[in-house]
């Protein structure tokens, strides 16, 4: 059995609005099981985690995971939704240390904060000169 | 001891962009490294979103001046994903010429770089006399020595003339008897032996940890790239290996970066070769994009480059989000850079060939609209914040 089927079986419970397409796997997870399918991502398949896009959407705040099994060119994506008013979801960085930086520019650009995050703080708008605030929510001043 | 702090940069002569480093350091050892980026405001992800699928390759060509094939080709590769476009066979391989044309170039310039920064200026005269005759070919098939504007949803925009193929593995020729000597004289000089071996180590597991890539994450002993785990484009048809060591130090990567120079030439001179007698076309018609969303990557000279667009039907994408290989690559400078003097924590900060400007791909330019800025208003409020904070007044 490969890791796709391998995966859908054991968390298929968890997920949600599954699109499987030739090495893309998508789906939605409730965001408290964030930690779960990262740590079984990690640490049990072997994943890399290339990044993570955040995007707003009419229905809240997405954040979309991209998990790579390089031994097989796979990717898998688990998405959260989270509420617009205050969106926070667990950090992964405990799991995948490579997320910090990643964390930091979804908190600086959307406002999604991240608990258990070990430097929650503004990376890209740090230092720029108008005190930007969540500058790509909806409503930005272009 | 106590401890002290070394700051590089944001503004250092060690650095051709913007970005800023904290040694905290003990006598001369490197306790601790603290890193901060965003003095480069370049909102390409934000840009692309008013753009069309075609205006964004272009808008995306000009993240990186080095790596100007990489992301338009994880760009379009990402568009053909949403709906599985195939693309023609002829375009293939001249998408993959022109990725391992700029590998070679990349290298190259990286490799100049690292010997100017150890002192070694002999090194980085050799390697960018050698990089013209790459540069020569580049002009000779997209007319440009740097945003080649190539790539196109669907193929490619320009032919490789059959009547050049000649003239161009005449220079490939040269570049090879100039890249086994540069390779041999570098592989065995005492000089970077001495200076590079052992230092800067980033071990595998802080490789893995970091999600490291290219040719880092290769000199730690990390057989990851995307060429071979998930082929596209011509990669599949031609024939080369990965290069992979064990140390993680700064020599390994050195080398890593001089024998995939060799392996990117032999993939030239296939795809050359190839092209005597592929037939065409060279682009496939695409009229439209559906909804939907894919995910584009290309193995670029530092590592995976990552494109995700997402369409919502129209010609121009809801969401495009560039990753570049140094936004990962970087942060391994809190593993590799401590316990090592100062002396040589410089070299170590350059072994990864940092691009900044990729790396700060995202946020939007200041004041996009029609205001200006005094800029030299700016700049003296900043002044006086510093004063206030360094003197309390």
């Amino acid at each position: 059995m490969d890791e796709v089927q391998q995966f859908l079986e054991l968390m298929g419970s968890k997920l949600t609005r599954v699109v499987q397409k030739p090495r893309r796997l998508y789906f939605y997870i409730p965001p408290e099981e964030v930690l779960t399918v990262a740590d079984y991502l990690f640490n049990q398949l072997g994943c890399r985690l290339s990044t993570a896009t955040a995007q707003e959407t009419y229905d809240g705040i997405e954040i979309i995971y991209h998990f790579s099994l390089d031994r097989k060119g796979q990717y898998f994506c688990p998405r959260v939704l989270l509420n617009k008013e205050q969106p926070r979801v667990k950090s992964i960085v405990p799991i995948v240390q490579g997320a910090i930086w990643i964390e930091r520019e979804i908190f600086d650009f959307w406002g999604v904060e991240f608990e258990g995050h070990p430097r929650m703080e503004r990376l890209l708008a740090l230092h720029h000169p108008e005190n930007l605030d969540k500058p790509l929510r909806f409503g930005r001043q272009v | 001891m106590t401890e002290n702090k070394i700051p590089v940069g944001p503004f250092h002569p060690l650095l051709e962009e913007a970005e800023y480093f904290e040694l905290k350091v003990e006598g001369e050892m490197v306790v601790d490294i603290d890193m901060e980026i965003g003095w480069m405001h370049r909102g390409h992800e934000f840009i692309s979103e008013s753009k069309a699928f075609t205006q964004s390759i272009y808008l995306v060509e000009r993240i990186c001046g080095i790596c100007s094939t990489s992301h338009p080709l994880a760009c379009v590769h990402a568009i053909e994903d949403i709906d599985n476009i195939e693309i023609p066979m002829r375009a293939r391989y001249i998408r993959t010429l022109i990725g391992e044309l700029e590998r070679v170039h990349s290298h190259l310039l990286w490799l100049g770089l690292a010997g100017h920064f150890i002192g070694y200026d002999t090194l980085w005269m050799w390697a960018w006399k050698y990089r013209e005759p790459v540069l020569e070919m580049f002009e000779a098939i997209s007319g440009n020595r740097n945003h080649y504007g190539m790539m196109r949803v669907g193929g490619v925009a320009k032919d490789v003339e059959s009547e050049k193929i000649p003239h161009l593995l005449q220079i490939l020729d040269e570049i090879d008897r100039k890249m086994e000597m540069i390779a041999k004289a570098a592989h065995d000089d005492p000089v970077l032996k001495s200076r590079l071996k052992g230092v800067g180590v980033l071990k595998k597991a802080d490789a893995i940890a970091y999600c490291a890539v290219g040719p880092t994450a290769r000199a730690s002993g990390l057989a990851i790239d995307v060429r071979k785990d998930e082929p596209s484009d011509a990669y599949d048809l031609v024939d080369f290996n990965i290069v992979v060591l064990p140390n993680g130090d700064v020599y390994d990567k050195l080398v890593v970066r001089l024998l995939e120079i060799i392996e990117s030439n032999k993939i030239i001179r296939q795809c050359l070769e190839q092209l005597k007698t592929v037939p065409g076309p060279i682009l496939n018609n695409v009229k439209e994009i559906t909804p939907g969303e894919g995910i584009g990557r290309y193995e670029a000279p530092r590592g995976e480059v990552f494109h995700y667009i997402k369409s919502d039907g129209t010609n121009r994408p809801v969401r495009h989000k560039v990753r570049a290989p140094s936004y990962v690559n970087i942060p391994t400078f809190m593993a590799s850079c401590k316990g090592i003097p100062v002396a040589d924590a410089l070299i170590t900060l350059a072994a990864v060939d940092p691009c900044y400007c990729c790396t700060e791909r995202a946020l939007r330019v200041v004041n996009a609209g029609s205001e200006h800025l005094d800029l030299l208003a700016l700049s003296r409020a900043k002044t006086e914040q510093l004063r206030r904070e360094i003197y309390g007044k």
